[in-house]
């Protein structure tokens, strides 16, 4: 089983510093990490190759400096990376970065599985994964909470969704993405940390994926934000029923019509 | 950043996370219990910490001392037992590394993935002279026949190999390598210390023991060269894992003098208060920068026992002072075993004797002072 995990690199929560003088982030000293969503991905797709066997390769967009995040995945056992990589994809919304990634999977070829997280810690959109797989035409499965092998090329997620929990059952190619009940991500070891060393991330830039100018970076991005604030928060309202059952089941009644 | 660099930051940081999550929630029981509680150990060899500083032809991941005494000194912020049971298979196995035969490397050091190996010099009659030990160990042929009764030693009871500082008939000292599964091979007892509870410290007795001949570490006449070897390689981790130990002591002094107030001031705003965690942060620097200058120097192979003997010696009391500090910051708590500052002042308070005690080692420091 040939599987991509899409990952990206966030900053490490606890070494975000507000500057108290002009309450503006302190960018430097900020760790990259993988966002937490995509180490699940990671060792849900480690444990599918434990059980079919096959390949693992982390797939990334971003700046040089996501090479540390991809070598964290390397050292969770991950076969190889590939970083798509160059300044003219910087600014991409989540259309221009699922299209980059989407090109990449395609020019990375015979992929049985993309994996991503839920959605990104620092942009918490959860766009990219749905946009990935309707790119290249795969059938998809998001908020997935377990993912088990039925057959070779069927698998059975279970999406857990607010209220419901849905089984799909899906044919390999398909896109899926992941929540954090899924799995427990290992830790990295030091054997694998020292070995991450040895394995191949290969940087590709829009030339190498012939990608179009019009649907990367900037450009390729139709995301405009205009603000940022916090949600305003909806006061919940409690009711007591009374403590006599058949009152309290009348009530109860009367307030669900 | 070099790849080494690289490499060195990240297990630091696996270590910190595996420490954040597996280690420091249980310090409190494991020091309560005196025990690591079950599954955890085995959850330390699974995640490769045994293999951090093994050579990678022998399995390992072949980090170097730098590296290594950085992670101890991590883990030991959040548990100092588990940093001691590494720090002891850590300096065997670089005893092996450098006086072992080739033939008893490849026959041992594959294991030191998943079995502790040990180091054992002290005897009942003593451990500061060496000199006066009673092990025996007797030519048989091609073998050698070990009799006698070692304790104190670190991970006693839980490692499987033991590297034994024994007298030969003509009154040479050398070291032999035993297995805890030949015949003749007896633990004893482990030893019920006020401090670093979940390190198993204990006893082997061998009566007996026959071992091949290349489980001669270096040669005869070698013995007590190699047990200053040891304990130089052993001071420089311990000094990382004290500093660990002072790091945890400055959190709680901080983080105490942050919300308590007298009155309406927080204990951190009181001159008296700012001078105990001063002092601590001070300590916390100092005996970082010896145990990393020791590592340094190791892995620069210059001479280093000098500053592994300053790193421990300083380190021990400078954390057991500053354990005093901070429990003096918390008040009445800190003297209540519902907090974590006194088992820190036991836990460092073994570091003055381990590994050759504050007065042995200020005796060797004079020494190589005296002969600049
Ligand atoms: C937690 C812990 C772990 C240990 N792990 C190991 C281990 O892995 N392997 C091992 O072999 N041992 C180990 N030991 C034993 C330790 O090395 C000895 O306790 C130490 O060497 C002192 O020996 P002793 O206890 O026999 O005291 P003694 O040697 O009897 O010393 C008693 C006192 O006299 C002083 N003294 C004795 N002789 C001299 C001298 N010549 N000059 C100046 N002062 C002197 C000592 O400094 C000390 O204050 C461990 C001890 C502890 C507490």
């Amino acid at each position: 089983m040939k599987i991509v995990v899409g990952i990206k690199q966030v900053p490490q929560a606890d070494s975000v510093k507000i500057d108290p003088q002009t309450n503006n982030l302190i960018r430097s000293g900020i760790q990259g990490v993988i966002n937490p969503f995509d180490k699940n991905a990671i060792e849900a797709a480690l444990r599918l190759r434990a059980q079919a066997g096959g390949e693992v390769i982390l797939l990334s967009m971003g700046p040089d400096s996501y090479v540390t995040s991809l070598r964290d995945g390397l050292a969770m056992d991950a076969d190889q990376a590939v970083l798509v990589s160059s300044r003219a994809l910087g600014g991409a919304d989540t259309l221009a970065t699922g299209y980059t990634l989407a090109k990449a999977i395609e020019a990375i070829g015979d992929v049985d599985l993309v994996l991503l997280g839920r959605q990104s810690v620092d942009a918490d959109t959860g766009q990219v994964g749905p946009i990935v797989a309707a790119y290249l035409g795969l059938p998809q499965v998001t908020f997935a909470e377990s993912i088990s092998l039925e057959s070779a090329n069927t698998i059975i997620a279970k999406r857990q969704l607010d209220t419901v929990i849905q089984d799909i059952k899906v044919t390999t190619p398909a896109v899926i993405t992941v929540r954090s009940e899924l799995n427990r991500p290992r830790y990295e070891t030091p054997v694998n940390i020292k070995q991450s060393f040895d394995k191949a991330v290969t940087v590709w830039s829009e030339t190498d994926l012939n990608l179009d100018p019009e649907q990367i970076g900037q450009a390729g991005s139709p995301t405009k934000v205009t603000s940022v604030y916090a949600p305003e928060k909806k006061g919940r309202q409690t009711t007591t029923l009374p403590t006599d059952p058949t009152q309290a089941v009348v009530e109860l009644l009367n307030k669900l019509n | 950043m070099t790849v080494i660099e690289d490499q060195n930051r990240m297990l630091i940081q696996m270590v910190k996370e595996f420490t954040a999550n597996e280690l420091a929630p249980l310090d409190m029981e494991i020091d309560q219990k005196g025990d690591y509680p079950a599954g955890l150990f085995q959850r330390v060899i699974d995640n490769g910490l045994l293999k951090i500083t093994l050579p990678s032809q022998y399995g390992g991941a072949g980090f170097d001392y730098t590296a290594a005494a950085d992670a101890l000194n991590k883990m030991a912020i959040g548990n100092a037992s588990m940093a001691v049971t590494l720090e002891g298979h850590f300096k065997t196995i670089e005893q092996f590394t450098k006086y072992g035969q080739p033939s008893l490397n490849d026959k041992y050091l594959p294991s030191a993935g998943h079995r502790i190996f040990a180091f054992s010099m002290t005897e009942p009659s003593g451990g500061s002279n060496p000199k006066g030990i009673s092990t025996r160990a007797v030519k048989q042929g091609d073998n050698w026949v070990i009799t006698g009764d070692k304790i104190m030693i670190t991970n006693g009871g839980l490692a499987e190999v033991y590297c034994i500082l024994s007298k030969t008939e003509d009154d040479q000292m050398a070291v032999f390598v035993v297995d805890k599964d030949m015949p003749g091979f007896q633990f004893g007892k482990r030893e019920d210390f006020i401090g670093l509870r979940g390190t198993p410290v204990g006893e082997v007795v061998l009566d007996h023991v026959v071992v091949p001949a290349d489980h001669l570490l270096g040669k005869v006449g070698q013995g007590l060269e190699i047990g200053d070897n040891a304990h130089a390689d052993a001071r420089v981790l311990m000094g990382a894992i004290l500093a660990g130990i002072i790091e945890h002591e400055l959190g709680i002094a901080i983080n105490y003098s942050k919300e308590r107030k007298a009155l309406t001031t927080p204990l951190y705003q009181l001159q008296v208060i700012q001078e105990k965690i001063a002092d601590i942060a001070i300590a916390r620097q100092n005996t970082r920068a010896l145990y990393q200058k020791g590592a340094q120097q190791k892995v620069a192979n210059q001479l280093y026992a000098e500053t592994a003997a300053m790193a421990k010696s300083y380190g021990s009391r400078a954390a057991v002072r500053s354990g005093d500090e901070a429990l003096q910051v918390l008040g009445g708590y800190g003297y209540s075993r519902e907090y974590p500052v006194e088992h820190l002042i036991r836990d460092a308070r073994a570091m003055e004797l381990a590994e050759g005690t504050i007065e042995k080692m200020n005796l060797e420091i004079t020494n190589a002072e005296i002969a600049k």
